[in-house]
C-alpha cells in the first residue's frame, strides 16, 4: 500500500510538474497571450515623401527603413508610388529602399506603409559592435575646451556607460563654458550627439547614432535622434538630450548612423513626414501573423489542425474539465447522478440547445419518457425491445416538438434534432430502474443532482475564456489529469455525510 | 462554514468512515474484482456455502432455460412453500414467496393467488434478466422460504428482520439488525425505509435503531421499543459471518442473515459494498474498529500467525464490548 501511495504521488507530480512547465513555458517565454481576447498595439507608420521632380529628367529617391532586426516586429509593408520601380536593400544594419523613375515632373508623393507590433519574444542575439575609434582631427580652442571636458568626465566616471552618461551630461550642461564652447549656441540633439561624438573619439570610445519613432498616434512626426555605444556586451543606449539610458519599448528604430533619413537625385524641395495611427489586433492572430519563436511553436500546437478539427477540440478538450467537475461533485460534493458521466453528455447537449430551453426539453421529454417506460412495465417486455421502443418514443417526440415549434415560429426547437437522443433514452432507461430501485423519491433527487451538475459543466465547458486557455495551453490537462489521481485516493468525507452523519452529533 | 468543519473533525474524531474512505481503504484494498461474480451471485454464494458446510436455506432447484421451465412442477413438488429469486437480482425485486396452496394455485404471503402459469411467466421474466442490473440474462433459484423467529413479531413489520454483519478479513466488526416496516413493503431495506438495529457484538443484545439517516429508539409501526432485545444463537450468527472470509476472499464484507423458526442462523447473500448507515444504528464509527483490527493483522503478520474464526471471533468480542466501550 505504501509502495502504491509513493508510485502515484511520484506519477502525480511528474504530470502536475511536466504540465506546469510546458504551460509556463508557453506563458512566460513564448508570452503566448493569456485570453482570446487580449489585444496588442498594431502601428500603422506612414513615411511620406514629398518634392517637386525636375522638368522630365531621371529621379532616383533613397530611404531608410526600419531594420527587421530589432524589438518590434515588421508584419507588413507597402509602397505606394504611382511609376516607380521600387527595391530594398541591406545595409550594414540598415535597410533602404530605392524608388527610381526614368522622367517625372511636378509634384511627387511617394509613400512608405509599414505595419509593426511589438515582438513575443525578444531573442538576445550576439551582439557584435566596435569598441575602439580614432580620434577626430580637432584644433585651437575646441581642442583644449574637448579635452578639459574629457577630464572632468573621466574623473566621474568608471566604465563605458558612466562614461557616455557623464559626456552627455556635461555637454547638457548649462554652465559648462566648455562644453557652450562646442556647442557653438547650437542646442539641437543634432548638435549635441556632434560634440559627444568629439569628445568621445578622443578617448576612443565609439559612438553611433541611430534614429527612432516614437510609437504613439501623431502625424508628422520627426525622427528622434539617439545614441549607442557598445561597451564589449552589449549595445547601451542613451539620449542626447536628457542623458536617459536605454531605450523606451515605444521606439522603432528606423536607421543608424550619421546619413539623412533620405537622399533625392533629380528632384527639389523634398520633404519627409512620419504619420503614425494605433489599431488594435487580437493577440492570437498576431503571434500566428509574427514568424519568431512563439508562431513556430503553434505551428506544433493545436493551432495547426485544420480550422473545421480546431472547432471540434474546442468542444473536445472541454470534456475532461465537465469531467472533473462532474468529480468534484460528486466524491467531495457527494451529490448524486445519474451515473458518472451522463451529466457531461447532457451538458454537451446543452451546448445546442442553450440551458434554459436544455433544461426544459430534458424534463419534458425524461418526463414523458418515464411515463412511457412505467406503462411498458405492465407488459413485461424485455431489456432490448424495451430500450427500443423508449428509443422510437423519444425519436417521434423530437420530431413533434421540433414541428410544433416551427409551427409557432419558435427557431430554438430546430436544435432538438441535434440533441442527443441515445442520451435521452438511457437517462430515462436508468432513471426508470433508479425508480423501481431507490423508490421515486430517490429518482427525483438523483435527476435533479444531474441536471444541477450537467448545467455546472454547461457554464464551465461553455465558457470561451476557458476553452480557449485549454485548447491553448494544453498541459493544463496533464495538472488536471494529476488532481484526478489525487482524487482517486481522496477519504476525507463527501460534504453531503456531513449532514448525513449529524445525528451521531446530537448527544 | 465553520459549522461544516466543526462537524467533520467531530467525525473524524469518532471513527466515523465516509463513503470515500470506505471505497479507497477497504472496498478496493481488500475486495479482489475477480471474486465479485461469487457474491453478486446467489447461486454461486449458495453453491459455496454449501460446499464449506455453511447454513444456508436449502436450495431446491435452479432452472437456467426456458425449456428448463416445464421442470418447474417436479422441483417444487413436496414443498408446501418456497420461494424464486432472480440471482442476480438486486433491492428484492423479482422475487415470489409462496406460502401454500391453494386448489391447484399457489397463494402468495401477501394472500394473492398465483396459478402454474403466472408462475412459469414469472420465472420466463426472470431469466430473460428483467430483474438482473444491466439486463443480462439470469437464472432463477428456488429455495426453502424462511419463517422468521417469533422473537421479532414485536418489533417488525411483515417481511423477514435479518442480521447484517461487516466482517474485515475474517473479524466481524460491526452488526445490525434491519426490521422491515410499513414504509419499506416488508423489505428489510434500508433506503427504502426499514430499521436498522445496533446490536452489541459480544452478546447479541440489541442496542438504538436508525431510521432514513435518524436515530430512534422504538418501531414505528409497533411502537415497541427496539433496544434491549437478545438475539438467540448470536454466537453461531458470529461464527457464521466470521466464517464467510474464506468462503468467498472477500476481505471487506456485509454478511446479511436471518433467523429461521425451525433452522436457527442462515446467511441469505453477501455483500462486497455494505453501506455505512450501520454506524448510526451502532452509535459508533467503523474507521476505529477497522484500524483496530488491521493494527492487530500487521502483528499477526510478524508473527506469521492465522487465527481461527473462534478465535477472531474471542476478539472482536473482546475488543469491541459496547459495555465498555462507552
Amino acid at each position: 500500500m505504501r509502495a502504491l501511495n509513493l508510485h502515484l504521488k511520484i506519477l502525480i507530480t511528474l504530470l502536475v510538474g511536466l504540465g506546469a512547465i510546458v504551460t509556463g513555458y508557453q506563458m512566460f517565454v513564448l508570452n503566448i497571450p493569456l485570453t482570446e481576447h487580449e489585444v496588442d498595439n498594431l502601428w500603422n507608420i506612414d513615411a511620406k515623401i514629398e518634392f517637386q521632380a525636375k522638368n522630365n529628367e531621371p529621379v532616383k529617391l533613397q530611404m531608410f527603413a526600419p531594420p527587421s532586426e530589432q524589438n518590434h516586429v515588421i508584419l507588413n509593408e507597402s509602397f505606394i508610388s504611382n511609376n516607380y520601380g521600387v527595391s530594398i536593400n541591406k545595409l550594414d544594419n540598415n535597410r533602404r529602399i530605392t524608388w527610381s523613375a526614368r522622367r517625372a515632373s511636378g509634384k511627387q508623393t511617394l509613400y512608405y506603409r509599414l505595419v509593426a507590433s511589438s515582438r513575443y519574444n525578444v531573442e538576445e542575439g550576439k551582439a557584435k559592435g566596435p569598441v575602439y575609434r580614432e580620434s577626430i582631427a580637432v584644433a585651437g580652442v575646441e581642442k583644449i575646451a574637448a579635452e578639459a571636458l574629457l577630464a572632468s568626465i573621466r574623473q566621474n566616471s568608471a566604465d563605458v556607460e558612466t562614461f557616455v552618461t557623464e559626456a552627455i551630461k556635461k555637454v547638457n550642461s548649462e554652465n559648462d563654458d566648455n562644453a557652450k564652447l562646442l556647442l557653438k549656441g547650437d542646442n539641437s540633439s543634432a548638435k549635441k550627439a556632434e560634440v559627444v561624438e568629439l569628445v568621445l573619439s578622443i578617448a576612443h570610445v565609439p559612438i553611433q547614432r541611430m534614429h527612432t519613432i516614437r510609437l504613439e498616434s501623431s502625424s508628422n512626426q520627426e525622427p528622434e535622434l539617439w545614441l549607442r555605444s557598445f561597451n564589449g556586451k552589449k549595445w547601451l543606449y542613451f539620449n542626447p538630450q536628457t542623458g536617459e539610458q536605454g531605450m523606451p519599448k515605444d521606439r522603432l528604430v528606423w536607421w543608424f548612423g550619421d546619413e539623412p533619413a533620405f537622399n533625392l537625385e533629380g528632384g527639389l524641395n523634398p520633404q519627409i513626414s512620419f504619420s503614425i495611427n494605433k489599431n488594435e489586433i487580437n493577440a492570437m492572430r498576431l503571434a500566428q501573423l509574427s514568424s519568431d519563436a512563439s508562431s513556430h511553436f503553434l505551428d506544433y500546437s493545436l493551432y495547426a489542425l485544420p480550422f473545421a478539427e480546431q472547432q471540434n477540440y474546442h468542444i473536445m478538450l472541454m470534456i475532461p474539465v465537465g469531467v472533473l467537475i462532474i468529480l468534484i461533485l460528486r466524491n467531495i460534493g457527494g451529490l448524486q447522478t445519474l451515473g458518472t458521466f451522463t451529466p457531461v453528455l447532457i451538458a454537451l447537449a446543452f451546448r445546442e440547445t442553450q440551458l434554459i430551453f436544455g433544461i426544459v426539453l430534458f424534463t419534458l421529454i425524461t418526463t414523458l419518457g418515464l411515463s412511457l417506460r412505467s406503462y411498458l412495465e405492465h407488459l413485461k417486455l424485455q431489456m432490448l425491445p424495451r430500450l427500443s421502443v423508449v428509443l422510437t418514443f423519444v425519436v417521434i417526440l423530437f420530431a413533434c416538438i421540433s414541428l410544433f415549434s416551427h409551427k409557432l415560429g419558435l427557431e430554438r426547437g430546430l436544435s432538438v434534432t441535434l440533441f442527443p437522443m441515445v442520451i435521452l433514452t438511457m437517462t430515462i432507461e436508468r432513471l426508470s430502474i433508479t425508480w423501481e430501485e431507490r423508490g421515486g423519491n430517490n429518482a427525483f433527487k438523483v435527476a435533479i443532482g444531474t441536471l444541477f451538475a450537467a448545467s455546472l459543466a454547461y457554464f464551465l465547458m461553455s465558457s470561451a475564456q476557458l476553452s480557449y486557455f485549454i485548447f491553448t495551453f494544453p498541459g493544463t490537462l496533464l495538472i488536471m489529469t494529476g488532481f484526478m489521481l489525487a482524487m482517486g485516493r481522496y477519504r476525507g468525507y463527501r460534504l453531503t455525510e456531513l449532514f448525513r452523519f449529524k445525528a451521531f452529533l446530537k448527544d | 462554514m465553520l459549522g461544516l468543519i466543526k462537524t467533520w473533525r467531530e467525525l473524524e474524531a469518532k471513527g466515523i468512515m465516509g463513503i470515500n474512505r470506505r471505497n479507497a481503504d477497504y472496498v478496493l484494498k481488500y475486495n479482489k474484482r475477480s471474486l465479485y461474480p461469487l457474491v453478486d451471485d446467489k447461486i454461486l454464494t449458495k453453491e459455496r456455502a454449501i460446499a464449506a458446510g455453511i447454513n444456508v436455506p436449502q436450495m431446491y432447484g435452479i432452472i437456467e432455460t426456458e425449456k428448463g421451465i416445464s421442470q418447474l412442477h417436479k422441483i417444487i413438488e413436496g414443498h408446501k412453500d418456497f420461494v424464486i429469486k432472480p440471482a442476480q437480482g438486486a433491492g428484492g425485486d423479482g422475487i415470489i414467496v409462496i406460502a401454500d396452496r391453494f386448489e391447484g394455485r399457489y397463494k402468495t404471503v401477501s394472500g394473492k393467488l398465483m396459478s402454474q402459469d403466472e408462475i412459469e411467466h414469472q420465472v420466463s421474466n426472470i431469466l430473460t434478466g428483467l430483474y438482473s442490473l444491466g439486463g443480462a440474462r439470469d437464472r432463477a433459484l428456488i429455495e426453502y422460504r424462511v419463517t422468521p423467529d417469533p422473537i421479532f413479531k414485536s418489533i417488525s413489520y411483515e417481511g423477514v428482520p435479518d442480521i447484517r454483519i461487516i466482517v474485515l478479513m475474517g473479524y466481524p466488526i460491526m452488526a445490525m439488525l434491519r426490521l422491515p416496516t410499513r414504509q419499506s413493503g416488508g423489505k428489510a431495506n434500508l433506503h427504502q425505509g426499514a430499521i436498522g438495529v445496533g446490536v452489541d457484538l459480544a452478546t447479541g443484545i440489541t442496542l438504538k435503531g436508525t431510521w432514513l439517516n435518524d436515530k430512534i429508539s422504538k418501531h414505528p409501526d409497533t411502537e415497541n421499543p427496539v433496544d434491549g432485545v437478545q438475539l438467540p444463537h448470536w454466537q453461531n450468527f458470529m461464527e457464521l459471518a466470521a466464517s464467510c472470509y474464506e468462503l468467498c476472499g472477500l476481505g471487506y464484507i456485509g454478511v446479511d442473515m436471518v433467523l429461521d423458526q425451525e433452522l436457527g442462523p442462515l446467511i441469505l447473500e453477501l455483500n462486497a459494498r455494505p453501506g455505512l448507515n450501520i454506524q448510526i444504528a451502532n452509535n459508533a464509527g467503523l474507521t476505529h474498529r477497522a484500524h483496530a483490527i488491521e493494527e492487530h493483522l500487521q502483528q499477526l503478520k510478524l508473527t506469521g500467525t492465522q487465527e481461527s474464526p473462534q478465535q477472531r471471533i474471542a476478539l472482536v468480542q473482546s475488543l469491541f464490548d459496547t459495555n465498555h466501550e462507552l
